[in-house]
């Protein structure tokens, strides 16, 4: 009996140092939660977004972390699915106690995460979700720091379109909010710039494209604005090599990474040739001193030059994070929402400051440069914008 | 676009026919519903993708081997899995579930998220009857598919081991008192459905590429196709298969092509309405 006593008493020490070394660990660190697809079928950009985590948060443990404490980052999975996405976000803020939400790059989840954010009142910057009304919903506690549609169809396609005097344009977009958001952009500003263009949309887990690329082909247009993710687009590229709709026509990829992606020129062959891309990254093209130690140091930690650039997206987002919170001197909601939206900070895309004004897409937004890049027997050329062209269309 | 619709119906309506036969055969012999099929069908394009691309094996010989390798798989799983749940169709549903849901979270370790494709057997298009140019990949395969059908029925039809599986089917307990050890049947004939579906994946990757999850609509087309033609029909499976094929096409030719799967499944609850047992299934007594 007096065994199982002091047993128990043993047992009880030993719990309390476990928990005592536990919060004292715990309060080592300030954490901050990332959202994004780690499964499912944009589970590639969780890929990414785990390398970009590694490097940003060394990069800012390195320079002293946040508030004299390591940065800690916890990812959730959201599997691309809005239910899980929203369920995700609030797990980190109940489970995890997380200070700041980063992360997303499908828009459906994001617009299920900002009502979370706003409903717990904790601060999420998203990165690669596009749809307008992330931002434009005017939410305090949502900033996004990535494109938007309106910006990289305004700022970008729209005015690559014109300076390349393409005159017909054929709108294809997947069923998602991002999809459907983008294109009707699209339609709007060429309407303005006068090109002639025909739309439609198409399952966003539809492979075979065959009806689609033969009814685009009988338009015969000039240029093609692909709007699909993922693997589609690498079906869509091969296909329409294969009903001879390119070469003549050339295709945008309205998204990016996947003319990034390893296998791509395994999966498309030479039909990726003469396929061009937006995209926010290109060894030549390098804005800031900090892009160039980006590639540097991803270079040395994964052995490859980083390709799709929502890596460095999430990077660039924890520093705007830490800075933040560096800035505010606090983890308290609100007095993260003020240092954020007096950020000035150099990241790899440029100087990011948040736009303050209510009742549009830019409260709370900073829009990084995009460039449009053309595959040319398998290099990148950058074509767009001009002052950072580094060739010519090859048609 | 007629005769594309019409075309691409065929093949595509061909392809979902060779991917829903597997199930069709497991569903017709065991009662078993493999929720684990699109996993085996993508399982067989990453051996594919990996015995020709990192072996460098022919690709013949490539797809040859990954069929053979579902097969083993398969008897393995009935084996572990299925064998310990007969008498209780529930419990074999969700042990196949749950592996669906292992072999994805699997894939993805291994081989990563970006889709994964074996090359090509042949290049190029064809220009069919002067309209449209039409990818010769996609002609090789539904010379395949129809191949791997038609030798099915074949066997189904003209084999013993037909005999034995058509005669366990229709009365499970009469083939037993005729001697037909039915325990082995069930292995073989679940590893049959498993590299029915290999057959599938190693004809389609080629065309479409594999991802860890990319089984779940190649599943989901499969019931959908089973159903419509009937559970456990051979020939309801070929003609369903073909059905959805070319509604998806003309639907999306002369409709839109944003709701393809919309039009199968308004087909689908059409006949069912009709024939709740589908198009050649037996009506229950």
């Amino acid at each position: 009996m007096k065994r199982k006593k002091s047993g128990l008493w043993l047992f009880a020490v030993v719990l309390s140092l476990v928990l005592a070394v536990g919060s004292a660990w715990a309060q080592e660190t300030i954490k901050v939660g990332v959202v994004g697809p780690r499964t499912g079928s944009a589970a590639a950009t969780g890929k990414a977004f785990e390398e970009g985590i590694k490097l940003g948060t060394d990069y800012v443990n390195a320079k002293g972390g946040v508030l004299g404490k390591k940065l800690e980052i916890v990812f959730e999975d959201t599997a691309g699915a809005p239910d899980k996405a929203a369920s995700g976000f609030e797990r980190l803020v109940t489970r995890d106690k997380v200070v700041m939400v980063l992360g997303e790059s499908v828009s459906s989840s994001a617009l299920a995460e900002i009502e979370v954010a706003d409903r717990f009142k904790v601060p999420f910057i998203v990165v690669e979700a596009w749809a307008d009304p992330i931002t434009a919903k005017g939410y305090k506690y949502v900033f996004r720091a990535g494109p938007c549609n309106s910006g990289v169809v305004s700022e970008t396609i729209a005015k690559w379109v014109v300076a390349e005097k393409f005159k017909r344009a054929f709108i294809v977009a997947e069923t998602s909010d991002w999809g459907l958001g983008i294109a009707e952009l699209s339609k709007s500003a060429l309407t303005k710039a006068g090109v002639q263009f025909e739309a439609m949309t198409t399952e966003r887990e539809s492979k075979d494209h065959y009806t689609e690329l033969n009814k685009i082909k009988a338009f015969d247009p000039d240029v093609v604005l692909a709007y699909i993710y993922g693997s589609g687009l690498h079906y869509f590229v091969a296909q329409a090599g294969e009903v001879k709709l390119t070469p003549k026509a050339i295709i945008l990829d309205g998204a990016g990474p996947p003319s990034l992606w390893p296998d791509f020129w395994k999966n498309v062959g030479d039909y990726g040739n003469l396929e061009c891309f937006v995209s926010s990254m290109h060894e030549k093209v390098e804005l800031t001193k900090l892009a160039t130690e980006y590639r540097e140091a991803y270079q040395k930690a994964f052995g490859t030059p980083p390709t799709d650039y929502k890596s460095r997206s999430i990077f660039d987002s924890i520093l705007i994070a830490a800075d933040a919170i560096n800035r505010a001197g606090s983890t308290d909601a609100d007095k993260l929402v003020d240092a954020l939206e007096k950020t000035s900070l150099l990241v790899t895309r440029g100087t990011v400051k948040f736009g303050t004004e209510k009742g549009g897409t830019e409260y709370h937004q900073w829009m990084p440069p995009m460039l449009v890049i053309q595959w040319q027997n398998k290099e990148q050329v950058v074509l767009y914008p001009p002052e950072a062209a580094t060739g010519k269309l090859m048609r | 676009m007629f005769a594309l619709a019409g075309m691409n119906g065929l093949v595509i309506g061909a392809i979902y026919a060779l991917a829903a036969l597997g199930v069709s055969l497991v569903v017709g012999i065991m009662n078993v519903i493999n929720f684990a099929h699109g996993e085996l069908y993508i399982l067989a394009g990453y051996f594919s993708y990996l015995f020709a691309n990192a072996f460098g094996m022919n690709f013949a010989l490539a797809m040859t081997l990954a069929v053979a390798l579902v097969f083993l798989f398969g008897l393995l799983i009935e084996y572990t899995l299925i064998r310990p749940t007969y008498g209780n169709d529930m419990y074999s549903l969700i042990l196949t579930f749950i592996l669906s849901i292992v072999l994805q979270n699997a894939y993805l370790l291994i081989f990563g998220p970006y889709p994964n494709k074996p090359p090509n057997w042949v290049g190029g298009s064809t220009l069919i009857l002067g309209s449209f140019y039409y990818g010769n990949q996609r002609l090789a395969a539904l010379i395949a598919g129809s191949a791997v059908i038609t030798l099915v029925f074949l066997v189904i039809k003209k084999t013993w081991f037909g005999r034995i599986i058509r005669a366990t089917s229709q009365d499970r307990e009469m083939a037993e008192l005729n001697g037909v050890n039915t325990k082995r049947l069930n292995m073989l004939s679940f590893g049959l459905g498993c590299a029915l579906a290999a057959a599938a994946g190693v004809i389609l990757a080629p065309i479409f590429p594999v991802t860890p999850t990319a089984g779940v609509p190649v599943a989901l087309t499969a019931f959908v196709v089973v159903v419509l033609g009937g559970m456990g029909s051979l020939w309801g499976c070929v003609i369903g298969g073909l059905i959805i094929g070319l509604v998806e096409n003309f639907g999306a030719a002369y409709i839109s092509t944003a709701y393809k799967q919309v039009f199968s499944f308004i087909i689908l609850i059409l006949v069912l309405l009709s024939r709740p047992s589908g198009l050649f299934g037996r009506r229950e007594a």
